[in-house]
């Protein structure tokens, strides 16, 4: 990932930017349009950057995690019925430790779907993508069961409300990025969770070690790593961190859980990350332009354009695949993704 | 025929090195051939003992579940929405459920969910079939199935909500003794809403987050809206979202496209966002009141449905479902079913805890326009669908 | 290191070629006995797969607190107890088989196709188009000639969806999974887009986004009286026949096969591995399109704007459930096809939510994909490997 290239991906932003304000200049002041897509920018790309990391991990260890949807969809349910238990129990006073609680047990799902993630891949060597295949089926279903039995007859219990938003003092007044400063504490630990996130990998002797399971297995093995361990301590944080992507959804975005409300970010998020060249500024920089690319959707039926809201709708999408087309191709995948490591299998 | 996987071959069933010596202790020890067999066959007994358990519960399940009920028995069909929607299928099940407190005789209420449009006729049917006195079937897209069922099933009475039917070479039996469809103006309770946003916005600016406009209602919420704002603003801005570009199943259920649409409406300016689409305009009001607007809801009086947004709510463009489905099942009891078309009222609700912000000027014009409304001096110009494109 | 004390004792000598007609009618004891057992070891892990994922979902019913055998009972009777309920099964299980051949046939290329949904609504919108809008345009036509045409406009429709991701991978090397996925959202945007608009049935009452009625000439008929059981499940049956023929007995089957086993190798070996994997998912796209265009033929007589993400997903189960063999797939489909269709009963007299089907075939999936765990439990000896699919990204 070199900076020419993560200096290419925020050009695409700044792109997208600029056709909204082209757009929308004759309903809009400019730099209202700039603020607006800056912020929904930066809102929207959170669930993508967090699905991207925690697609990192996994990948960067030699695992392929297509489950990611499935994670995020658990978590959001499963942080979602804790804050609501915690709400019942703890009364309207203590509305931030509910949440607090939610985000936990969102964590906390989002682990465990990534246990069973490694259990499946890593213990049994099911194929990488038929086990995150599962996952999303069982996601998809479990969440939308539950939710149905829990949630129907009694009605939706009032839920403690959503994550406050935290404005830094200063910044939040700069006049067109403010808005860039005025986000909840998800949408800001997505930002920290990058910057360690490339520390932990690039710079640890823990991200030595996973990278190197993932780069070559058998080396690794003779070195004395243990590859199996590396490799589920790796889906793991994965799944810790999709939990934290799903909490957005129920504790930071709306209060409330709607089935299939993921919509396929995480599959975004999985192009997101292969876009950023498998590295944490990158996958950053990617959701940003998926975001950005979400945002103008957003906009755009506001500008009154003649363009069908559909088609419009398949900005987003259209823009993953050129970017896949575009840049896969040219960047690196971990040498060993995807396959399953058995210790006792003699190496062709 | 030996099955090929991709890659390799599963196994035959044939022992492995690994466990083989202790699976051959399992089974008879007179012989490695009988013994491979025995591990082969132990697990299919296994299996066919297991489902053969299942079907023996199913069938004797199945016999326990004949049908057949006395009582006054209330069904209800939705449409690929979910029953919790928070919008037409809620409301009209809650009409149902009060008409069973309320009504004496109803002995059971029941709903199925239609998770996929071919099911329409045959969830209907399971009703019919059982012998239910009244069938409630919600949304436009059920009204054929509900209309044939009619057709076939006489002696039942069938409720078609947002169904609005004609005599004409598709349906040349219309009106159908048994056979009612609910349809509302929504077009002037969008009116109103539009007049009151119209009237008290400040800067100017109002905005609209709605679900599809392929759905006849919210079109004409909509487009009421709109209206009703010229009418009462011209020189307001206006900005409208309809959230198309996702399927039936999920346009009402998108609070976080709701939220995200409210947002960037009113960083557009906008200090009042109606939100018209279940769940997904729901996530509108929210979004609105979190950012210190106000908001208009609708169908229902959504400062109760939505407690979230009461700080902000000003009012709900509401149209009275549920009185009107629980009007419609008890005329079914008590045998005054009225076929053919049934118009529901609309209404906008009270202004609860900011009914001290509206000033009384603004009251009076609303009542001026409730009547024009009323009494037709006053057209929305709003088409009953939306027009193809 | 095998554990047998002894070698299994050699298979007996094959007969002398014998003239057809005195061939005798039942093949000898030994040989059918021989062949059940291949037969029920390969479907041990499948129907024990099923069966303790009916178990777990039974608990979970139990758990949320309503009652697993009613609900069983239930979804029997709604599946299987009566001819109605057979023939939508049957109509359910339609569209599946088509589907799970499509992901059946990717697999065995080495190709993850979950764009089975995208392909299915642009065949049958192209069917539906064109079982409509062509008697207007070329003059009223024989069904001879109609009902073909729409068929094959809707299975080229899916081929085309289907070789997109195809050229991608073969050009640029961008990875099917998320290529068909994607495709599968712009499909059904546009799809929606020209439901509403151009191709939406202006009759004045109309106010759903769906076609005009297709011409009786571009209809398949039904096959039972009072039944929605249509001819389009033959057609299943035969393209399940089809693709197991064109797999295991034409050369661009085993081309197909050989890429999917060792796509270095087939390279090496001098074929054209870029074409086949367009090739590849192309019919897959086909199959899929193919699906799509029975449906409006045979059971709706019109396209209507309904989403669903479901048949991606399924497809895959059905295909995994057949361990990927093209025959295997009809009834791992019709397995599928009996849980959805007998939902709708279990809803209504068990109070069970629907999305519990959606939770058994995760079930099915993992015991199937997880096949260890089946055999495990079961006590059955270990496979040889387990079915492996993934090669990375490239």
């Amino acid at each position: 990932m070199t900076g020419r290239r993560l200096a290419l991906i925020l050009a695409a932003v700044g792109l997208i930017v600029a056709a909204a304000v082209a757009l929308g200049s004759g309903q809009m002041p400019a730099p209202a349009i700039v603020a607006s897509m800056l912020r929904t920018t930066l809102q929207v790309a959170t669930p993508l950057t967090l699905g991207a990391l925690a697609g990192l991990y996994c990948e960067r260890a030699g695992v392929i995690n297509i489950g990611i949807e499935g994670m995020m969809l658990l978590a959001a349910f499963g942080g979602f019925v804790a804050a609501l238990a915690a709400h019942a129990a703890l009364g309207d006073g203590a509305v931030g430790a509910s949440l607090a609680i939610g985000v936990a047990a969102a964590v906390l799902c989002g682990g465990l779907a990534g246990a069973f993630h490694a259990l499946l891949c890593v213990t049994y060597r099911v194929d990488q993508i038929i086990s995150g295949t599962v996952l999303n089926v069982l996601a998809i279903g479990l969440t939308g069961y539950l939710s149905r039995q829990l949630f129907f007859q009694s009605g939706m219990p009032h839920a403690p409300g959503v994550l406050p938003t935290l404005r830094l003092p200063l910044l939040a007044d700069l006049p067109l990025v403010g808005g860039v400063f005025e986000q909840q504490p998800i949408a800001l630990a997505a930002l920290a969770l990058v910057a360690l996130t490339h520390v932990v990998l690039f710079h640890t002797v823990w991200g030595l070690r996973a990278r190197a399971v993932g780069e070559h297995p058998r080396a690794a093995d003779t070195a004395g790593i243990a590859v199996a361990r590396v490799r589920w301590a790796n889906v793991v944080v994965g799944g810790l961190v999709a939990g934290l992507a799903g909490a957005y959804f129920t504790l930071e975005s709306v209060p409330t859980f709607e089935p299939l409300m993921t919509n396929g970010r995480g599959f975004i998020a999985l192009a997101a990350m292969i876009f950023g060249g498998w590295t944490p500024l990158g996958a950053w920089a990617a959701s940003l332009v998926f975001g950005a690319a979400q945002a103008l959707q957003i906009n755009a039926q506001g500008f009154g354009l003649a363009v069908p809201s559909q088609l419009v709708g398949m900005l987003p999408y259209l823009l993953t695949m050129l970017a896949l087309a575009g840049l896969a191709g040219r960047t690196r995948p971990p040498a060993a993704d995807g396959q399953p490591y058995d210790p006792h299998e003699a190496q062709a | 025929m030996q099955t090929r996987g991709v890659g390799r071959t599963t196994g035959s069933g044939v022992g492995h090195g690994r466990s083989g010596a202790a699976r051959a202790a399992r089974g008879r020890r007179s012989g490695a051939a009988r013994a491979a067999r025995g591990r082969r066959i132990a697990p299919f007994v296994l299996a066919l003992a297991l489902v053969s358990l299942l079907v023996l519960a199913a069938c004797g399940g199945a016999r326990g579940t004949a049908q057949g009920g006395p009582g006054f028995r209330v069904g209800l069909v939705t449409d690929v929405g979910k029953i919790d929607d928070r919008s037409f299928n809620q409301s009209v099940w809650e009409g149902v459920q009060q008409a069973q407190r309320e009504v004496p005789g109803i002995t059971e209420t029941k709903y199925i969910e239609t998770t996929d449009p071919k099911d329409y006729e045959k969830n209907i049917q399971q009703f019919t079939d059982a012998g239910y006195d009244v069938v409630v079937t919600v949304g436009f897209a059920l009204a054929e199935a509900t209309y044939q069922a009619a057709k076939r099933s006489p002696a039942i009475r069938f409720i078609g909500v947002e169904q609005v039917l004609a005599k004409d070479d598709q349906h040349p039996d219309w009106p159908l003794p048994n056979l009612v469809g609910i349809t509302f103006e929504d077009d002037k309770a969008g009116f109103l809403a539009g007049a009151l946003a119209g009237l008290v916005t400040r800067s100017g600016t109002v905005g609209a987050v709605l679900a599809t406009d392929a759905v006849p209602p919210v079109y004409r919420f909509g487009e009421g809206f709109r209206a009703g704002v010229r009418h009462a603003n011209p020189a307001a801005q206006l900005v409208v979202a309809y959230h198309n570009d996702v399927g039936l199943d999920r346009t009402f259920s998108d609070p976080e496209w709701g939220k995200t649409t409210a947002y960037s409406q009113i960083d557009r300016g906008a200090d009042i966002v109606f939100g018209a689409g279940g769940k997904t305009g729901n996530g509108a009001l929210i979004g609105a009141v979190e950012r210190g607007k106000w908001a208009i809801g609708v169908d229902a009086d959504q400062y109760y449905t939505v407690p979230e947004a009461q700080k902000g709510l000003l009012s709900s463009a509401m149209k009275l479902l549920t009185p009107a489905t629980v009007h419609l099942v008890r005329a079914a009891k008590e045998g005054s079913f009225p076929p053919g078309l049934f118009t529901g009222d609309v209404a906008l609700a009270p202004f609860h805890d900011l009914d001290g912000q509206v000033s009384a000027d603004v009251k009076g014009r609303l009542a001026e326009i409730q009547r024009g409304l009323t009494d037709g001096a006053i057209k929305t110009g709003v088409p009953a669908v939306k027009p193809a494109s | 290191m095998p554990a047998e004390p002894s070698p299994p004792p050699p298979p007996p000598a094959a007969p002398a070629p014998v003239s057809p007609l005195l061939r005798p009618v039942f093949p000898s004891s030994e040989r059918v006995v021989g062949a059940l057992q291949t037969a029920l070891a390969a479907l041990a892990v499948p129907v024990l797969a099923v069966v303790t994922a009916l178990l777990v979902g039974g608990a979970i019913i139990a758990l949320a607190g309503r009652d697993p055998l009613l609900a069983y009972a239930a979804l029997w009777e709604g599946c299987c107890a009566s001819p109605r309920a057979l023939s939508e099964t049957l109509v359910w299980a339609t569209p599946y088989i088509f589907t799970g051949l499509a992901v059946a046939l990717a697999f065995h290329g080495g190709l993850f196709n979950i764009g089975a949904e995208g392909q299915l609504a642009l065949g049958a919108l192209v069917a539906a188009w064109l079982g409509y809008a062509l008697p207007g345009l070329a003059g009223p036509l024989p069904a001879a000639v109609h009902l073909p045409l729409v068929l094959l406009g809707g299975t080229l429709a899916g081929a085309a969806w289907g070789a997109i991701p195809g050229w991608l991978k073969a050009r640029t090397g961008a990875h099917e999974v998320i290529n068909t996925i994607m495709l599968n959202y712009v499909a059904l945007l546009a799809v929606s887009y020209l439901l509403n608009g151009p191709l939406r049935d202006p009759s004045p009452l109309n106010v759903i986004a769906r076609t005009p009625e297709i011409a009786l000439s571009a209809r398949l008929p039904r096959l039972a009286p009072d039944l929605r059981l249509h001819a389009g499940l033959l057609l299943a049956l035969l393209a399940a026949a089809a693709v197991w023929w064109g797999l295991y007995r034409t050369p661009l089957g085993f081309a197909i096969r050989a890429v999917g086993a060792n796509p270095a190798a087939a390279r090496t070996a001098g074929m054209p591995v870029g074409g086949l994997v367009v090739a590849a998912l192309a019919l897959s796209g086909a199959l899929a399109g193919l699906a799509g265009a029975v449906e409006v033929a045979g059971l709706n007589y019109r396209h209507e704007l309904g989403f669903s993400l479901g048949y991606g997903f399924d497809a895959i189960a059905i295909a995994l459930l057949a361990r990927v063999h093209p025959l295997g797939v009809v009834p791992a489909a019709l397995l599928l096809g009996a849980l959805r269709n007998g939902a709708a009963r279990m809803q209504f007299l068990a109070s069970v939510p629907v999305d519990l089907v959606v939770v058994l075939e995760g079930l099915i999936l993992l015991f199937v994909a997880a096949e260890v765990l089946v055999r495990r439990l079961y006590r059955l000896p270990p496979a040889g490997a387990p079915l492996v699919f993934t090669r990375g990204w490239r």
